[in-house]
């Protein structure tokens, strides 16, 4: 197959595989010489170990634990919180202490009844509000920064301001429900540990095993499994069971295969970052915005993680898509003994757009304007400064794509028969919410050229196939397939003879890893260059190899101690409209009717696109109503997957999508990211919407339906 | 001991009669296709036919499948059938993690073999087990809907 | 370490099945979509269960549907898909089996399981209670007959004896006509979702006059939740009901109504939607018999 344009969509790599159900996930593989690995783990929520009983262990049957560890006890990822196995304090209900390793899962599930742990109990921090509640005590911040506007300036424009309105907003945890829980395996072998598993970041992985096992670079090797679903779960937690695995195998001189149950994953991995966000915003005399203030507190969980990126994300992107005068941003990281949260896709966007969206919502209806009217009144242009003194370089396209929706939906049409509608019907209301937004591609900063220093390679053969040797992880979203593409289009090959087998750290390049939507876009102009430079010099008949190296942009440097410059070489853009009803007997939300308009540079395949658009916005819209966990005491209330409750067949509906071109100078044949920017605006259009409906206001999501039958009863108490 | 039919063929086993079907299937017979995803019933990537019906093996003891007729992923992988939906849930672009796949092949055949024709809604219906957390469902019920027009008459 | 074998037992025959368990407690699986979740030992694991186990969900003689007068008797191991495509059962039954879960389950799950889970969320509980269906258990010594409500005594508590079984769901005078019967299942999602109220509503009306009124509410206590004194108070009155009268009753569940606060829902929420749903079903002005 030879590609014409590079949009026109392929069979998929990896689609026999996966139809047949053949491709082996981790949990498929067996190998020789296996026994498995159960985690003995905490019941407590803080406090300090003070002794372990373990039962008689059967022939065959070890405990490892802190001391078989040859390197430091900590995962490594940014900071050195994080034990492999908690052996002086325990943070969280359920953190690792032990791993019971045996052949039958049926005796070491018994056993592990028998393990008593015998932990001396703290005073622990269970919630987001006694975190901020003793935020001077030690710990408890685990990351702030602040940027903006001076606060003197502020409070002068305030002093100066008709009204000062100040609103505080909850996000909740979100769970990641990837379908394949998580899975890892350490293979043993004299001189290597072989882990595989479910994955999104290799080297992540490889580095944290390099620490753990204070080896030898040839000592470890890390290969990615079919991965079943990621969205950010696979990004960082994989690398603790990494750690698990390869230290047990390293003791045991067995190969160790640990995988979760589902309700066991739902309890201990990471999570969306629950958050809090207070609004201060200056107004003048017919409603419009003179400055605001905005400080956002996320829950870190028992350790900081990658929380600190998190909170970088959620406050570079706290002004939304708007161009706000006299902007001032806070934010903080706290500690709360509860599984650590981190990262899903938006990686701390997704809190600070239901957040901004829904103030500006509200701002509206006081300045009594149209609510998508007064948002357009602030939209950033290109040219514009950023919240951080970047500058938005590229055309902005949003104005156009809410013009199309505007008539592609029969917005106004829709608003007033919405209005007869609900008027005559006593049970049901209709509303209709918009949200806008964008994501800033790749990493923020300048991660790429301090930290990832991405290198790509491929390799010819004799016979003219190409292979890719990158370090990036297909999770679902499809870079098997439009990365080939991207290479198969430079080199003018048949696509069928681009390929791009599963990634072996003893043979790829550490080319980042699979995450912030910078695959297509960092990743794959690395590729596009590899795949020119192999053009020029490609010779028939021999084996021939490209090496490219990531060359940083410059643009407005960052600085992350001031928080300035550009936080991101491109941003993708989209705008959500959301039609629903409400019964307002039961307080369930059905969706009726969901469009989204985009704009991500180029897109690499159609088909592929729309699976991210129709995926991303299923997740971003349950993330507003319908998906609801929550921690009581420490402990995760809903182990099972109806309990937390992420959309079935019969909660999505279609999805009416559109893409605007608008291509990108340095993402491969114009490509931006994609894949997180879909999520983001699902959320506050559906609250938006909601609203509409009831003609009232949330601070919160997900605005469940029993947030929504207390708000009815209140508004009953107060108009009698 | 129990026997059974697995895949057309005549099969025992000495497991324990509680033991579930889905470890039956992938430990004893090495049949991975049948994916555990939740154990609990609640997410169909373990969906099988037990007696034509589809079911979830998470959820089923093998001690209550004695002369049953077990129908795997693998045990349909040749025809006809399997052939129509594989192609259109690669037309329709079905498939992202393929995880719940299998699963939902399993759900997208059983239903087209009750109702050959059925509208969108009944398509949501008939997978509505199967959870799929990648696609947001709408390229299966495209998928579904074109294997039900492209093999009219075989269903 | 040697781990003792749960006995099982499957016979061919009913009789056979009534034999053992005169001889021996035994735990028995119907569907087994209930059990199967509720003693989960985990991943790649055989169940762990405190008793033997009995089969019974292929005995053809707990399979059966037929009508006797007026009345409707279902086998107790009829599973929701076979219910679902019987011409027997009501409408109204149909519409709360197809709340149930999704396709596969229900391939699987049978009504007598719902009754004798006994879960305050058994989905087709508050239907049943308003039918006022009547249970047949077998033993080796004869049939009885007992009320759906007194037969579950609490949360996965049945008044079975050790050697009973439950053989036929007996839903009296459903066939006759007249009535309008509405069931409302509130969950957290439309599909694969556990009730977090469930509401029935019966009502029989004859010139505009009440002549029969049931409600039975689910997930808001430990059993559904039904007054036959607070139902009597409504026979005679006119439709539509004066606003006193539904105020009224709404008062009188009000008080019987005590739901909890757990990981699906909260108590209020519980309470509110259950009086929502039966003030809109109080205050309709009319009743269409379906």
């Amino acid at each position: 197959m030879s590609l014409k344009d590079i949009s026109t969509s392929v069979p998929k790599k990896d689609h026999s595989g996966k139809v047949s159900g053949q491709l082996p996930y981790i949990s498929d593989v067996k190998v020789e010489n296996m026994v498995y690995g159960v985690l003995v783990r905490s019941q407590v929520a803080y406090g300090k170990i003070i002794s372990i009983q373990l039962p008689n262990l059967p022939e065959g049957y070890e405990a490892v634990g802190a001391e078989d560890i040859p390197g430091p006890n900590f995962v490594k990822i940014i900071k050195e919180d994080q034990p492999i196995f908690a052996n002086e304090w325990v943070n969280y209900i359920g953190e690792p202490i032990l791993m019971l390793v045996g052949k039958d899962l049926n005796i070491l599930y018994s056993l592990l009844k028998e393990v008593k742990v015998i932990i001396e109990e703290h005073q622990a921090i269970y919630t987001l509000d006694e975190a901020i509640k003793q935020k001077s005590a030690a710990g408890v911040i685990m990351a702030s920064y602040e940027f903006g506007e001076s606060l003197e300036t502020v409070s002068a424009i305030e002093q100066g301001a008709h009204q000062i309105i100040e609103e505080e907003y909850d996000t909740g945890y979100q769970e990641h429900v990837y379908l394949e829980p998580q899975g890892m395996l350490a293979i043993y072998k004299d001189d290597e540990i072989e882990v595989q598993g479910s994955m999104q970041c290799l080297y992540y992985i490889k580095n944290a095993l390099l620490s753990a096992l204070a080896c030898g670079d040839d000592e470890v090797r890390v290969v990615q499994s079919p991965t079943g679903g990621g969205f950010g779960g696979k990004e960082e937690f994989p690398s603790m069971m990494a750690c698990h695995v390869a230290v047990a195998a390293r003791a045991v001189k067995k190969s160790v295969m640990l995988v979760f149950d589902r309700s066991e994953d739902m309890v201990v991995t990471t999570k969306r970052h629950p958050a809090k966000l207070n609004y201060r915003t200056a107004l003048d005399k017919v409603g419009n915005i003179l400055s605001l203030s905005v400080e956002i507190f996320l829950d870190g969980g028992a350790n900081v993680g990658l929380s600190s990126v998190v909170l970088q994300r959620a406050l570079i992107n706290s002004a939304g898509v708007y161009k706000i005068p006299h902007f001032h941003a806070k934010g903080y990281v706290l500690k709360t003994n509860t599984v650590p949260n981190g990262a899903f896709r938006g990686f701390g966007a997704p809190q600070s757009f239901a957040g901004i969206e829904s103030h500006l919502g509200h701002l509206s209806k006081l300045a009594n304007i149209e609510p998508l009217e007064y948002k357009r009144k602030y939209l950033v242009k290109q040219g514009d400064p950023t919240i951080t003194k970047g500058i938005f370089r590229d055309p902005i396209l949003v104005e156009d794509m809410i013009e199309d929706l505007l008539k592609t939906s029969e917005y106004k049409k829709k608003k007033q028969e919405f209005q007869r509608f609900n008027q005559q019907n006593l049970r049901y209301k209709k509303g209709i919410g918009t949200s806008l937004f964008l994501h800033g591609c790749g990493f923020t900063g300048s991660g790429e050229r301090d930290h990832i220093k991405a290198t790509v390679k491929l390799v010819k053969s004799k016979d003219g196939i190409v292979m890719l040797k990158i370090s990036n992880s297909d999770m679902g979203q499809g870079i098997l397939t439009t990365l080939c593409k991207i290479v198969a289009k430079e080199l003018d090959l048949p696509y069928e003879d681009v390929l791009y087998p599963y990634p072996d750290t003893k043979v790829v390049p550490d080319s980042g890893p699979t995450v912030a939507s910078r695959t297509t876009m960092i990743v794959g102009k690395l590729l596009e260059r590899a795949a020119k430079k192999l053009k020029a010099q490609w010779q028939s008949g021999v084996d021939q190899e490209v090496v490219e190296h990531y060359v940083h942009r410059e643009m407005i440097p960052w600085d992350e101690k001031t928080f300035t410059g550009d936080a991101y070489p491109a941003y993708s853009w989209g705008v959500n409209f959301v039609e629903l009803e409400v019964d307002t007997l039961t307080g369930n939300v059905k969706l009726e009717k969901v469009y989204g308009n985009y704009e991500v540079g180029k897109v690499i395949d159609d088909r592929i696109m729309k699976g991210q658009i129709d995926g991303g916005l299923a997740q971003g819209l349950a993330y507003g109503y319908l998906e609801k966990m929550t921690s009581k005491q420490g402990k995760i209330q809903q182990k099972s997957i109806s309990d937390y409750g992420p959309p079935t067949s019969l909660d999505v509906v279609p999805i009416e999508s559109k893409v605007f071109d608008n291509p990108y100078a340095d993402g491969p044949y114009g490509a931006k990211g994609a894949g997180e920017l879909t999520l983001i605006g699902g959320a506050p259009a559906v609250q938006a919407a909601i609203e509409d409906a009831l003609h009232t206001t949330f601070q919160q999501i997900p605005i469940t339906p029993e947030v929504i039958i207390e708000s009815l009863w209140m508004k009953e108490g107060e108009e009698g | 001991m129990i026997k059974f039919t697995l895949n057309g063929k005549t099969e025992e086993t000495n497991a324990p009669a509680t033991t579930r079907l889905l470890d039956l299937l992938r430990d004893d017979f090495e049949l991975i296709g049948t994916k555990e995803g939740c154990g609990e019933g609640e997410c169909g990537a373990c969906s099988v036919f037990v007696n034509n019906l589809l079911q979830n093996s998470c959820l089923i003891p093998i001690g209550s499948i004695a002369g049953a007729e077990i129908q795997t992923i693998e045990g349909i992988l040749e025809t006809k059938k399997f052939k129509i939906l594989d192609e259109s849930y690669s037309d329709a672009g079905g498939v992202q993690c393929g995880y719940c796949i299998p699963g939902m092949i399993m759900a997208s055949a059983a239903l087209l073999s009750k109702n050959p024709h059925p509208s969108k809604a009944e398509i949501r219906e008939g997978i509505s087990g199967n959870l799929c957390r990648c696609t947001g469902y709408n390229m299966i019920v495209d998928a579904i809907n074109q294997a039900a027009k492209k093999g009219d008459g075989i269903w | 370490m040697v781990e003792k074998m749960t006995a099982t037992y499957r016979f061919d025959r009913l009789e056979q099945t009534l034999s053992q368990l005169n001889r021996e407690d035994c735990l028995i699986m119907a569907g087994g979509t209930d059990i199967m979740v509720l003693h989960k030992s985990g991943r790649g694991v055989p169940l762990k269960l405190p008793k033997p186990l009995i089969f019974i969900d292929h005995l053809s003689e707990l399979k059966q549907v037929f009508q006797n007068h007026k009345d409707i008797h279902i086998g107790a191991c009829c599973t929701y898909s076979e219910l679902l495509e019987h011409p027997l059962i009501p409408v109204s039954l149909k519409n709360a089996i197809k709340t149930i879960a999704a396709p596969a389950i229900r391939n699987r799950g049978t009504l007598g399981g719902n009754i004798c889970n006994a879960s305050p969320a058994g989905d087709t509980l508050p239907l049943l209670y308003v039918y006022n269906a009547k249970l047949l258990l077998r033993s080796v010594t004869g049939d009885r007959i007992v009320e759906i409500s007194d037969f579950i005594q609490g949360p996965r508590r049945v008044q079975r004896y050790q050697n009973e079984i439950l053989a036929e769901i007996i839903l009296p005078s459903v066939l006759e006509e007249g009535a309008y019967v509405v069931f409302e299942k509130v969950g957290n999602r439309n599909a694969d979702a556990i009730a977090k109220v469930g509401f029935a509503g019966y009502i029989r009306i004859n010139e505009a006059r009440i002549e029969d009124v049931r409600f039975a509410f689910g997930a808001v206590g430990p059993t559904m939740v039904r007054s036959i004194d607070i139902e009597r108070k409504l026979v005679g009155k006119t439709i539509p009901l004066a606003d006193a009268d539904i105020v009224q009753v709404v008062a009188g569940f009000d008080k019987i109504i005590r739901p909890i606060d757990d990981q699906r829902s909260t108590a209020t929420y519980r309470k509110t939607v259950a009086l929502n749903l039966l003030r809109y079903f109080l205050s309709m002005k009319q009743y269409q018999a379906n």
